[in-house]
């Protein structure tokens, strides 16, 4: 059964639907979560560390399956993170996941992670809003985009004023 | 009015505020699925396009009322 672990800080960060329950804790930081009673404020996490997480239903689950994704901007939709399906009578489960971001993906960006597990005795949603740990210029990602920016930025006001004073909005003496 | 110079604005308008975009996102302004993202460069196509329509039709006006020349 996969389970359905969100991270927080010392504040409230996810919210779950249904009848289960979820939580993590992070070896070496020293987060710990429970998904049922946290908020929805933005957490922060480190770029590298071992969750140990739990996850249970109410009553014996039967067939279930289930996932978790990050939240992409719209018309892009789901990226999937993992799965799971099966047929069982346990109500809980637990783990250790190490994880380890890749510099590439930038600090304080803010995402959402949502999950779902179905069942034949319920089905639980629920998703957190996480940030990675890290100064704005850790991932080489964000310089390049600040590059791009000013660049194709002074491009298009370029290709705008040379336009516009050829239409003789302003004055050509002026240039 | 000339097609290259309004695809050619549309698409830098489309670039740059895309990169406005992802840029509020990484300074955490905007969370990753915000539409935010998606509209921003959608407003700078538009935008783009949008001045070369408006300086195209000044230009025309000018030249439909100089005066003759002598």
């Amino acid at each position: 059964m996969g389970a359905l672990v969100f991270g927080t800080a010392n504040t409230a960060s996810a919210q779950i639907d249904g009848e289960c329950s979820a939580s993590g804790a992070w070896q070496d930081n020293g987060l710990k979560v429970d998904a049922q009673t946290v908020g929805d404020d933005v957490i922060t996490i480190p770029r590298t560390d071992t969750v140990n997480w739990e996850g249970s239903v109410s009553s014996p689950p039967g067939e279930y399956s289930g996932s978790i994704w990050l939240e992409l901007p719209p018309p892009f939709g789901k990226l999937k993170i993992d799965d799971w399906s099966g047929n069982g009578d346990s109500t809980s489960n637990s783990g250790s996941k190490e994880y380890d971001i890749p510099k590439l993906v930038p600090a304080g960006v803010e995402f959402e992670v949502a999950g779902e597990h179905f069942a034949d005795n319920g089905d639980c949603t629920g998703y957190v809003k996480l940030v990675i740990d890290g100064g704005l210029f850790d991932s080489f990602v964000s310089i390049i985009f600040f590059v791009l920016t000013a660049l194709f930025g002074v491009l298009f006001a370029l290709v705008v004023w040379k336009m516009l004073v050829n239409a003789g909005f302003f004055a050509r003496s002026a240039l | 009015m000339k097609i290259g110079k309004l695809i050619t604005t549309a698409l830098l308008g489309f670039m740059f505020f895309l990169f406005i975009g992802l840029d509020l996102v990484l300074f955490g302004v905007i969370p990753l699925n915000s539409v935010v993202v998606t509209i921003m460069p959608i407003i700078g196509l538009v935008l783009g396009a949008a001045l070369v329509v408006v300086a195209s039709r000044k230009q025309g006006s000018a030249v439909n009322t100089a005066p003759p020349a002598a």
